[in-house]
């Protein structure tokens, strides 16, 4: 290979001079700019939160230096009594986050996969509008729900009884979160295609029962993952859940969190954080796992296929 | 030999009617024999749920929204909505348009400060995302699966923590500015943390990295490798192949990141709140914010929401069309 | 002539029931007040709104209380009856600033009671009016500022208080506070904590001298000598009036367009010169751990900044320094109150828990802890720099002894003659409101 690169040989692939050292001008060479890129951005990537985690585990009351180890903030802080499991805010804001993420996750997933389904069959423009709006709710920024839905809620739904609480942050949640399950559903569907429905429907099946027992299992990892990321995704969210928190307890994590990074902040904070990544982590881990098992047999049942989604 | 007849021959599904009611009808009558008919309204029924839902949280709260813009105040100096258009008012909105075009524009440096943050952060996600995913999607092999994971982790690992790390470390004495002072580059610790844009846009690059990598990855991963091949062969260089080839067919996908990445990226107030907290580095999102909160700006507020929505709604219907046009080429 | 107060709730509540159509029980008459036109929520109410323009309901504005001018206001709502029972096994609600009241303090209340408590929190007099508006939320117990008191009394977000269930405040609290001016025969309100506001600094980085023997101390913000590490509040009010008074305009509630306009400057110079930044908690809690050297403070924050040294140590705590106004006249001084919310659940409950907080011991209890003076006759100020607090004393374990508020700070001791004579904020007109809102959107948009 080398010397057919040698600079000048009239068989050198690409142009007629390359210059540069041996690596560079080898075109089958191993691209190490891009890797070292790679490399150091996942290092940039990762490392602060390893050091963030860490810190939750200081016993000092330091959230920039490590001092000792120490559960104080994760148990039992005798001095303030604001650990994670001792703070009575804190622990009303585990739940909290508990329950809007399950909410949500139940009802914003079935809604986005029969609207995933709809959508893909249905053509015209009626079907173009309903999917600009999907689209719309998935790039607006969310600052613009958050204050939307305030606006709606205290000036006209507060007169027919909804307020501004968990009830509110449901409902806005549900909103901004549709478009997750849609976009990945409808990405799975378009590697589906429609032979398995009607070979099912030319065995017999009527429509609605081709749906239920062929496209539905066959969508099951696309579900699986979106019930994963919808779960992830309201975990962190505090855009909408800060303009539509009412009483205290409506404060989940995410919010505690926002409020505290740049206020008084103790690693009682940190360990808030790591939390809710520990949660959303086992979350996504038994969604992979459970793709993994209802894909089996089917191609592409691999991480590759479910990042892609 | 005889022709083949005319449509009356049974087809196997129903045809798209070429035109006329007495062709559908014959379509119609053509595909119930077949049991593959279905009503016109059952494929569009399952977006019903969903659709519903959308346009009541959706068109609802945005008509609340412009009646609060062209609304008024009320007495604890609270937005009062005016729900009949035939009363509606734009004083509040000829009040944000001075404050951005008239004498005394304060609101104008704002503005273009956004635009300034939201282009270099967009750029730097760009190049940056091309590069990570070109390689893992190309090159990577073996450890593809182990980048694949840590890459799409902070998906799950909420954005709250990533600043949450960057606050921490960039104290005036988190561990950034003792490694500077350990490696003699600065005497006095830098105060990373207060209104200096530079901070603002990597806490947006750090912010918004993953949704600019995966479309990238999940299309550069797709890529046939003969058409890359093809371009060797006909004597390209790796760079050439890259720029003649790779580049143009990665164009949808480029512009897929870049709407998911920099639409949000105007409403982000959160991020410079974080990391700042500085009227320095105030962004669009922070007016909105700030006006949302304080008295007697509610109608301020509303009105800001609306150029937002309608600056954004552009870009989002050419991404939208260059999308659909995409989708029916398949 | 003296009312009655039942007399004047007869009148309010004749008023609603023609309003209305039809009698009113008790409970309507605490959720609608008499003037609450806005929050009607019966569906007839809102159709009949939608022939009518909105904008038409909006009343007339409202009489600023001032020291020259006080006020008596109407009598809205019903007083619960004397005698009566507190409620049993009730959750006592209460909204409040982030970090203003000491749990311990609530949780020993609710130990006495036997009931349960759970806090609210706001960051500003909007966000916490706007969400109260809507109605739904029925806080017991809440902690609005002096200046918007006549608006929620007429919106029915406060409960006219029933002063027999509240001795310890005529045996305890200052005597400037047994008839407010903002709130005369104190019909709604009793004063929770006492403040002034002045600038917090690091001794160690700006001696004392250098701050009190400067001709204009406030100018000394916008010394780019101290770029960086110079604060001021997230709060318009404070912000614009301590720029005011930096040029030596000493009426926080001016209205004059040009005044106001040469306090924005004044702050949007502190962009450039110093690189501001305007926070909730910058004096309390970052100038402690060296992140401000100078920092706008009330009182109440740099006397609670030991509690977040990086050290708790005596040295720790000698770093920090507070300033107010020499001249009394000039000083701002302000109170906070506590009042029993409108739609209460547990009125009687709150009620005590007024009382509570109006105790001696109670009240300084949580002085130790939040660092905010409460008006009580018989802590005498000059004692303060030499008593310690519950607080400190319990955190024995792992800070060093303070008292009530540190000697070298002892500018931060509140007199009843800073009520008298100093600064107050009033209400401003919403022209004045809109003045000063667009002024601060201009500096907190950056330049």
């Amino acid at each position: 290979m080398s010397d057919l690169a040698a600079p000048g040989s009239r068989l050198s692939a690409g142009s007629a001079t390359r210059r540069g050292p041996s690596w560079w001008r080898d075109p089958w060479r191993k691209p190490r700019i891009l890797a070292s890129i790679t490399w150091l951005y996942i290092a940039w990537s990762i490392l602060p939160i390893l050091i963030a985690i860490a810190l939750s585990f200081n016993a000092g009351r330091s959230n920039t230096t490590f001092q000792t180890f120490g559960l104080r903030w994760w148990i039992n802080d005798p001095a303030d009594g604001g650990a994670l499991l001792q703070d009575p805010v804190i622990r009303r804001a585990i739940l909290q986050t508990y329950i809007l993420s399950f909410t949500t996750m139940i009802t914003a997933v079935p809604l986005g996969v029969l609207f995933a389904i709809g959508i893909d069959r249905w053509r015209g423009r009626p079907a173009d509008g309903a999917n600009f709006l999907m689209l719309l709710t998935f790039v607006m920024p969310e600052i613009i729900i958050g204050v939307a839905m305030l606006t709606v809620i205290q000036h006209l739904l507060s007169k027919i009884g909804v307020h501004l609480g968990t009830g509110a942050q449901l409902l806005g949640l549900i909103t901004y979160q549709i478009s997750y399950p849609v976009i990945i559903v409808r990405a799975r569907l378009l590697s589906i295609g429609r032979e398995y429905e009607e070979a099912g429907m030319d065995l017999g099946a009527s429509p609605r029962q081709a749906v239920r027992s062929v496209l539905l299992p066959l969508l099951y990892p696309a579900i699986l993952a979106s019930l994963a990321i919808v779960f992830a995704d309201t975990v962190d969210d505090f855009v909408t859940v800060r303009y539509l928190s009412g009483p205290a307890s409506s404060q989940p994590l995410s919010l505690y969190v926002y409020t505290n990074t740049r206020a008084a902040a103790t690693p009682a904070v940190n360990a808030a954080a790591t939390f809710m990544m520990i949660s959303t982590t086992l979350v996504i881990v038994l969604g992979y796992l459970a793709y993994k098992r209802f894909a089996r047999g089917q191609e592409g049942a691999d991480m590759q296929n479910f990042t892609q989604l | 030999m005889p022709e083949a007849p005319a449509a009356t021959e049974t087809p196997s599904r129903p045809e798209v009617p070429a035109s006329g009611r007495r062709a559908r009808k014959v379509a119609r009558a053509e595909a119930r024999k077949t049991s593959a008919w279905l009503p016109r309204w059952f494929w569009p029924s399952f977006t019903f749920p969903g659709l519903l839902w959308l346009l009541v949280m959706f068109i609802l709260p945005f008509y609340a929204v412009v009646s609060v813009a062209f609304g008024s105040i009320d007495r604890f100096r609270n937005p009062l909505p005016v729900w009949q258009p035939w009363y509606w008012t734009t004083k509040y909105t000829g009040e944000v348009f001075q404050k951005f075009f008239g004498e005394n524009a304060y609101l104008q440096p704002t503005f273009i400060r956004t635009l300034i943050y939201v282009g270099i952060a967009s750029s730097i996600l760009l190049v940056a995302g091309y590069a990570v995913a070109y390689y893992v999607a190309r090159h990577a092999g073996k450890r593809k699966t182990l980048i694949l994971v840590l890459l799409i982790s902070p998906f799950w690992i909420s954005y709250l923590m990533r600043m949450l790390a960057w606050v921490n470390l960039l104290e005036s004495d988190g561990y950034v500015n003792r490694t500077l002072q350990l490696l003699h580059v600065t005497d006095q610790p830098i105060a990373w943390l207060q209104g200096k844009p530079i901070t603002v846009i990597l806490g947006l690059v750090y912010g918004y990295m993953p949704y600019m990598i995966l479309p990238l990855f999940g299309f550069l991963d797709r890529i046939q490798p003969s058409l890359l091949e093809a371009g060797r062969d006909l004597g390209g260089s790796p760079t050439s192949t890259f720029v003649r080839v790779t580049l143009p067919l990665s164009k949808p996908a480029i512009l897929a990141g870049l709407v998911i990445v920099s639409l949000p990226m105007f409403g982000d107030y959160y991020t410079q709140n974080l990391l700042s907290a500085s009227p320095k580095t105030n962004m669009y999102g922070n007016l909105i914010d700030e006006a949302v909160g304080a008295s007697g700006q509610g109608p301020q507020g509303a009105v800001l929401v609306l150029i937002l929505m309608v600056m954004l709604l552009v870009p989002m219907m050419y991404y939208l069309r260059s999308t659909l046009r995409a989708q029916e080429g398949r | 002539m003296k009312r009655h107060p039942r007399e004047g709730a007869k009148a309010a509540r004749e008023g609603l029931e023609r309003q209305l159509g039809r009698p009113v029980s008790r409970r309507d008459f605490l959720r609608y007040g008499a003037g609450a036109a806005v929050s009607v929520p019966a569906l007839s109410a809102i159709l009949a709104a939608c022939g009518s323009n909105p904008r038409t309901t909006e009343t007339a504005a409202f009489e600023v209380a001032t020291r020259e001018n006080p006020v008596r206001l109407p009598v809205i709502g019903e007083p619960i009856a004397d005698n009566l029972e507190p409620e049993k096994g009730a959750t006592l609600q209460l909204y409040n600033w982030d970090a203003y009241i000491w749990q311990h303090v609530i949780k020993d209340f609710c130990a006495e009671y036997d009931c349960d408590y759970e806090i609210t929190t706001f960051n500003n007099m909007e966000e916490a009016v706007g969400k109260i508006q809507t109605g739904q939320l029925e806080f017991d117990v809440w902690f609005p500022t002096y200046d918007q008191l006549g608006k929620f009394v007429e919106g029915g977000f406060i409960m006219p208080l029933n002063h027999s269930y509240i001795p310890n405040l005529e045996a305890n609290a200052w005597d400037v506070f047994q008839n407010p001016f903002y709130d005369q025969e104190w019909q709604y309100s009793v004063p929770y904590t006492v403040y002034t506001t002045g600038i917090a600094y690091r001794r160690d980085r700006i001696g004392d001298d250098e701050v009190s023997g400067a001709e204009n101390p406030r100018a000394l913000l916008w010394d780019s000598a101290y770029a960086d590490k110079v604060g001021v509040y997230d709060s318009y009010r404070d912000t614009l009036g301590f720029a005011l008074q930096k040029l030596g305009i000493n009426d926080l509630n001016t209205e004059d367009a040009a005044q106001i306009t040469q306090a924005k400057d004044a702050l949007i110079e502190l962009i450039d010169a110093v690189n501001v930044r305007a926070t909730i908690n910058g004096a309390y809690a970052k100038l402690p751990k060296g992140e401000y050297t100078l920092h706008e403070s009330w009182s109440g924050d740099i006397v609670a900044g030991w509690g977040y040294t990086p050290k708790y140590t005596q040295s720790d705590y000698e770093t920090l320094g507070y300033w107010s106004d020499p001249d009394v006249t000039k000083r701002p001084a302000d109170n906070d109150l506590i009042v029993v919310g409108g739609n209460a659940k547990s009125p009687v409950l709150a009620h005590l828990f007024l009382n509570w907080m109006l105790d001696f011991q109670h009240a300084m209890d949580n002085f130790s802890w939040n660092g905010y003076q409460p008006p009580q006759k018989q802590a005498d100020p000059d004692s303060l720099t030499s008593m310690q607090g519950l607080y400190s004393k319990i955190s024995g374990s792992w800070a060093a002894p303070i008292t009530y508020v540190p000697e070298w700070m002892s500018t931060a001791v509140v007199r009843e003659d800073d009520l008298a004579q100093g600064l107050r904020v009033h209400e401003l007109s919403p022209d004045g409101d809109q003045r000063w809102n667009d002024a601060w959107q201009e500096f907190k948009a950056g330049a």
